[in-house]
């Protein structure tokens, strides 16, 4: 038997691949959602000390090679806390404090957009300043957001590659062992190039269809 | 010369210039009056070869402005001054009035500076020559844009509605460059809102009604019974006359 | 474990040499991503169908696949149909095409926002095509397009840590080398993380200076 040829089982390898990033992109997705917004909403309240910090670790997380975050997670902190990080531990934290750095700034703006006559509006109202995050800022910040928030996940998504680097199996990792067995790489490259570009293609279209809904939901809300 | 005949222009469904025929000779200063929508400025965006022309021919010296080969000669013996100025802005008045000599011409960068200053002072810019557009007053613009146009030392000047965007102060400024390049035989097609200017230094007026000239007349005659006669002339000059 | 950052102090020399590298690639790729981008932007905004279809597809590639992906499509690519280049050629092609389409995106963009009316002025006194396009159109475009490229090309410089994984000893490369060295990944990666946020905080300035200088003239007003 000949290793160096394509066997079907290849194919299952490429969707078990393209399944672990989809996966690690999708959790790391919703738990920097989670942890970008609770950031913002830090920052709504101005806590002291604590909102500043905030900005800076995002500005930090924003500002290096997510590679470099990587390394530092998975070789530095079982170091430097005698902990054990495994591979995936490693991608999740890594890959979902920096989603939640980017969700944080995009959160921040889309808080900013919504006018400060409307949250003065409320206020005289008699609203809490809770309630006036989640009735009257919530609803028009998202919709806001989604636009900018579709851009980045389509940015993260191809992120999530890097975690190959310290040997989660994910996509890029399956075309490394195929390339290295088959000796094909421009085969393996561009049939893994394609899988990534269609999983970008799905979410950019799921983002503006998700878009298109929330718009129509809030001009509707708006009449 | 500059020759119209049987021009024909439309957008979409939209018949813009429908059958217009028109001489321009050497030394004669026509001035194409109408309404807001007549096909003014399509007519001066077709001479100078902006818009793609459905029927009819232009030439301009005998160049035939629809022929890519042709217009670009064309080009050469006509400058056009807008209505937005349309100024470089990454580019000081000299290097706005310098860059088509230079590059078309071939005129050394050194003397097509020189003559772009001379031509700038001409219309009291010699202070304002280095300056870039977004420094200088609209009424400096427009004569920095005359002054880019004259560069090319052309045949024909077509001018667009060059001071509307103008307050009056800014207007008389620039009209008195006009009038003294009328005077110095410049031949010039001008577009314009300003009657009594048209008047003054106009030899012949054309008068544009829904994509049709319904008028070609001696600056005289247009003024006296003969363009009154016509009813969508008497029209439009009460109306502008009452603004 | 303490935090100790003394045992750095004698691989800083080795440090700065991988830093020196980064420099180097990070230069080259900005200007082939600079060049390679005015040129795809030239072809998207031409009146040619066919240049327009073949440059969005293009940018449309290389802004969806990951990075890793398309360098190892080069990187083990390459040498398969005779092409024999160092990993440093290899990678400053590949950030400078990948770079380029993100490139030509912003240069496209600062393209479509001139005025008509500039570029009209400048055909009717008879500048060809070409002369129009260099020293009409891209002076503008590019002055107006200073952040939104500095933005790409510190994504760049972030990008760069990647050629790590081609063997490439850049800063990340030669970080690595130190961590393995010294027994200290947590403060190695954790000065790299900050190193890099400072190069990129220090670029961001240099590029906001250089956009003031660049449009020093084109705000209205006197001299
Ligand atoms: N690019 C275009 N596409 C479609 N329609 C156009 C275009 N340019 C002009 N038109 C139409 O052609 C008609 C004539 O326009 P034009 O600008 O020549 O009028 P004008 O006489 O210069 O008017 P004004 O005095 O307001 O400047 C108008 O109805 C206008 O809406
Ligand atoms: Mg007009």
């Amino acid at each position: 038997m000949r290793y160096d040829q394509f066997t079907p089982y290849d194919l299952v390898l490429l969707l078990q691949g393209l399944g672990v990033s989809l996966a690690l992109f999708v959790s790391t997705t919703l738990i920097g959602l989670v942890i970008g917004t609770l950031w913002a909403v830090i920052r709504f309240y101005r806590v002291p000390v604590l909102a500043q910090m905030v900005a800076f670790l995002a500005e930090l997380l924003k500002n290096s090679p997510v590679l470099v975050q990587l390394f530092l997670v998975f070789f530095g902190l079982p170091a430097f806390l005698k902990i054990n990080v495994t591979p995936t531990e490693a991608a999740v934290i890594t890959l979902s404090g920096n989603s939640a750095a980017f969700i944080y700034v995009i959160a921040v703006s889309a808080i900013e957009s919504v006018g400060r006559d409307q949250i003065e509006a409320a206020r005289v109202f008699g609203l809490t300043r809770w309630q006036i995050l989640r009735r009257v800022i919530a609803p028009q910040a998202a919709a806001f957001a989604i636009g900018p928030l579709t851009g980045l996940l389509v940015n993260q998504l191809q992120v999530t590659s890097l975690i190959s680097v310290i040997g989660v199996m994910d996509l890029t990792k399956v075309g490394n062992i195929l390339n290295l067995r088959t000796l094909k790489p421009f085969v393996v490259w561009t049939v893994v190039g394609a899988l990534y570009y269609l999983a970008a293609k799905l979410v950019a279209h799921a983002g503006a269809r998700f878009e298109k809904r929330l718009r129509a939901h809030t001009a509707w809300k708006g009449l | 010369m500059i020759s119209i005949a049987g021009l024909r222009k439309s957008f979409g469904a939209a018949i813009v210039l429908n059958g217009i025929d028109l001489e321009i000779r050497q030394g004669e200063v026509v001035s194409v009056l109408g309404s807001s929508g007549s096909g003014k400025s399509t007519l001066i965006r077709c001479i100078n070869g902006l818009e793609k022309i459905d029927a009819g021919k232009i030439t301009v010296d005998n160049f035939d402005v629809s022929k890519p080969r042709e217009l670009s000669e064309a080009r050469k013996r006509s400058g056009t001054v807008f209505q937005l100025f349309n100024l470089y802005p990454h580019m000081t008045a000299v290097q706005n009035v310098a860059l088509a000599p230079v590059e078309v011409l071939k005129v050394p960068r050194k003397q097509a500076e020189a003559e772009a200053r001379e031509l700038l002072r001409s219309v009291g810019l010699s202070e304002r020559a280095d300056a870039y557009p977004a420094q200088l007053s609209g009424g400096q613009r427009q004569r920095v844009g005359i002054c880019r146009a004259l560069a090319m030392k052309p045949s024909y000047l077509l001018l667009d509605e060059v001071t509307s965007a103008l307050d009056p102060e800014m207007t008389a400024e620039v009209l008195s460059i006009l009038a003294n390049l009328a005077k110095g035989g410049t031949t010039m097609v001008f577009v314009t809102h300003e009657i009594e200017f048209a008047r003054s230094i106009s030899t012949r007026i054309a008068f544009l009604d829904k994509g049709q000239m319904i008028a070609d007349l001696p600056t005289k005659e247009f003024f006296s019974d003969k363009g009154m006669a016509l009813p969508r002339v008497a029209q439009f000059l009460s109306k502008m006359r009452k603004d | 474990m303490k935090f100790d950052l003394s045992i750095l102090a004698k691989h800083v020399p080795f440090l700065l040499e991988g830093a020196w590298l980064t420099f180097q690639t990070c230069l080259l790729a900005v200007l082939g991503s600079l060049i390679l981008g005015t040129l795809v932007a030239a072809a998207r905004t031409s009146a040619s169908p066919q240049l327009n279809r073949l440059s969005a597809v293009y940018v449309d590639i290389f802004r969806n696949i990951p990075f890793i992906v398309q360098l190892f499509f080069f990187y083990f690519g390459l040498p398969e149909i005779g092409i024999y280049i160092d990993a440093f050629t290899t990678g400053v092609i590949a950030m400078s095409i990948a770079g380029g389409a993100f490139t030509s995106d912003v240069i496209r963009s600062g393209i479509l926002a001139i005025d008509p009316g500039i570029i009209e002025a400048a055909q009717v006194s008879g500048l060809k095509k070409s002369t129009i396009f260099r020293k009409i159109v891209m002076p503008i475009a590019l002055r107006a397009s200073v952040r939104p490229l500095g933005s790409v090309f510190i994504n760049l410089i972030l990008t760069s840590s990647i050629l790590s994984t081609i063997t490439l000893n850049e800063l990340t490369g030669s970080a690595k080398i130190v961590a393995s060295q010294t027994f200290r990944p947590f403060e190695v990666y954790f000065v790299l993380l900050v190193a890099y946020a400072a190069l990129t905080w220090f670029v961001s300035i240099l590029i906001g200076m250089l956009h003031r200088y660049l449009n020093r003239n084109q705000a209205e007003g006197a001299v």
